[in-house]
């Protein structure tokens, strides 16, 4: 693992080099007060569905963040993000995304694209800042928290414009797809914790010792040397109105198991339907859906989930200042399973609601605030099993209020 | 839409003027209609035109230029991220390279027409430039009106465009006669709405859409 930081640190240095008037380099640090009554979060190996909890509050390090953008030629980008949460992940630093990217100048309405490495599917409407921040609240919706959590294309996708606005239309299309590798993991957290609501991303080579479901588990693995696909549309009326449609299926096979990481591979596929809509400067409403299935275990009968999560996002901007409020509901519910005596007869599901309210002043260029509270009602059936730390009962009702003081440069 | 106009005699003037105004199809006026007055033989353009298309928050300023044929562009950059300015518009087809501040040289518009811009970088970016060899034209005020002064008599047409307009055709232009010293008025009413403005998310270096 350090092997590979290390050489992919020389390659951004080369690059630097290469390209001295021609990048972009730009920080964001961000602290936070926080006072949370949340059960264990997953970083402290419990169920809770929030970032922090009761016994990690006060005052933390919400992230330091450095981004990295070269333009190698006219056409290739290269870029790279990395982060740190100082919440004693294996790597303090660690990339959340590398990729190449290549954008033709386009000589007519169609324009091609094709990115090259590991990044975020084009899947959210809410992550719109750089390194995949969301400008609206300080917690994500739970669908992008998951994507955050545990999807990233390690991969190829090519993408196909057509540039309607540029060609005398109201509205642009692009449609893209995706092949894929080392996300054969994907789905263990929806199973074993079900949804969660935080700003926290896995990073392409980090752990957490204490996570759950097992501090083995390695997120962005390759486990069934089968690649995955995703395929998608977006659509972009005059940018008042965007709507994402992207089916993601990972084609894990449901007999490969890597006794290295003591996992399998995780065959998990979802649809998901988002729509932003910006009818004036001030206001932006987004909606999404997600739909799915994961599994795991070839024993039968086979271990499989259903999960389902929709939120609805108004935000209103004055001058400097945003306010946000946001609705979730979630739930992942396991259908069938072969180690029922070994959990008491449970099936693991959890299924629940959060609201979000948030609240952020822009203060000079540089600096911003931030004060959000959140409250996340659940049932987390496997919240009694006597493994997890806080143990009964399944039904919880976790509650965090979080001010960040953010500088971005 | 209709289109009407009428020329009433003014006494003590050597050329001609033109009032225009544009109305939507809600009555209400049309603010930056661009309106080209075209004369049945366009003077020729003098040599050593130039204007300024900036970039600035990510939008191009102004959004419509209307320029004589052969006036040379400049594209100066004032945003802190770097431009890639394309058109592959049939009255000029152009890409300037990823550029920050005055890196490249003005472009030259030789040809009439309407050309659309992009930035390869920044989708959201759309700028149109007008060109045309008449030496007459402007955009209309809050108030919809244009008025166009010290023209010569004769034969002209008269063209109508808005960056929102959601509908084309003939008619978006008159033909009309100013006599000596005359003071003509055209009006235009659409047919359609306006499209939606554009929208985008400013200039803060910390966006990016995924």
């Amino acid at each position: 693992m350090g092997r590979l930081l290390a050489v992919i640190g020389a390659s951004l240095a080369l690059l630097l080099a290469r390209a001295a008037c021609a990048y972009e380099f730009n920080l964001s640090v961000d602290m936070r007060a926080v006072s949370s009554n949340a059960t264990d979060s997953r970083l402290a190996g419990g169920l809770g569905k929030l970032r922090y909890d009761a016994a990690h509050d006060g005052l933390r390090l919400g992230y330091v963040r450095l981004g990295y953008r070269v333009d190698v030629t006219q056409t290739l980008r290269v870029a790279a993000e990395a982060i740190a949460y100082g919440d004693h992940d294996v790597n303090p630093l660690d990339l959340t995304e590398l990729y190449a990217d290549w954008r033709p100048i386009p000589t007519s309405a169609w324009r091609s694209r094709l990115k090259v490495g590991a990044f975020y599917p084009e899947i959210s409407l809410e992550n719109r800042m750089r390194g995949w921040r969301s400008p609206y609240t300080l917690s994500f919706s739970a669908i992008n928290t998951w994507v955050g959590e545990e999807l990233r294309t390690i991969g190829a996708e090519y993408s196909l414009d057509w540039l309607g606005r540029s060609n005398g239309h109201g509205f642009d299309v692009t449609f893209n797809a995706a092949a894929f590798g080392w996300n054969d993991t994907a789905g263990t957290v929806l199973a074993t914790r079900g949804w969660g609501l935080h700003d926290r991303q896995s990073s392409l080579f980090g752990r957490f010792a204490n996570a759950s479901p097992s501090p083995r588990t390695v997120f962005y693995d390759e486990i069934d040397k089968r690649a995955g696909f995703y395929a998608g549309v977006t659509a972009n009326y005059r940018g008042l109105l965007e709507a994402r449609v992207l089916h993601y299926d990972n084609r894990a096979n449901l007999a490969a198991t890597a006794d290295k990481i003591h996992d399998d591979a995780w065959p998990t596929y979802f649809d998901s339907i988002g729509l932003r809509t910006t009818p004036n400067a001030d206001w932006t409403l987004i909606a999404q859906w997600l739909h799915g299935r994961t599994y795991v275990d070839s024993a039968l009968p086979t271990n499989a989930w259903s999960f389902n999560s929709e939120f609805l996002l108004a935000s209103w901007q004055q001058g400097a200042m945003r306010y946000s409020a946001r609705y979730d509901s979630f739930a992942a519910q396991q259908t069938s399973s072969n180690f029922l005596p070994y959990v008491n007869d449970i099936y693991f599901g959890d299924r629940g609601h959060a609201w979000t309210l948030a609240c952020s002043r822009q203060l000079g260029e540089r600096w911003s605030v931030a004060l959000e509270g959140i409250e996340a009602r659940s049932f987390v059936a496997q919240r009694v099993l006597p493994n997890y730390p806080n143990g009964p009962p399944a039904y919880a009702t976790e509650r965090q209020w979080q001010l960040a003081v953010r500088y971005d440069r | 839409m209709a289109c009407t106009f009428s020329v009433v005699p003014a006494p003590a003037s050597a050329t001609s003027a033109l009032s225009v105004t544009v109305a939507g199809a809600d009555g209400r006026p049309v603010e930056g209609a661009v309106v080209i007055a075209e004369p049945a033989a366009a003077p020729k353009p003098p040599p050593g035109l130039r204007a300024i298309m900036d970039q600035r928050n990510l939008m191009f300023v102004p959004d419509v230029l209307v320029v004589q044929t052969g006036t040379a562009v400049d594209f100066p950059n004032s945003d802190q991220v770097r431009h890639q300015v394309y058109s592959f518009s049939g009255a000029k087809t152009f890409q300037l390279a990823l550029y920050a501040g005055r890196a490249h040289a003005p472009v030259v518009f030789d040809r009439t027409g309407l050309v659309t811009l992009g930035c390869n970088i920044h989708d959201s970016m759309l700028g149109h430039i007008w060109v045309t060899d008449s030496p007459w034209f402007g955009r209309t005020g809050a108030n919809g009106v244009l008025d166009l002064r010290e023209l010569p008599a004769g034969d002209y047409t008269v063209h109508v465009w808005h960056a929102l307009l959601d509908e084309s055709g003939p008619q978006l232009e008159l033909h009309l006669k100013l006599g000596d010293g005359a003071t003509g008025t055209a009006t235009f009413r659409l047919k359609r709405p306006l499209r939606a403005p554009l929208h985008h998310h400013g200039a803060d270096k910390k966006w990016e859409d995924y």
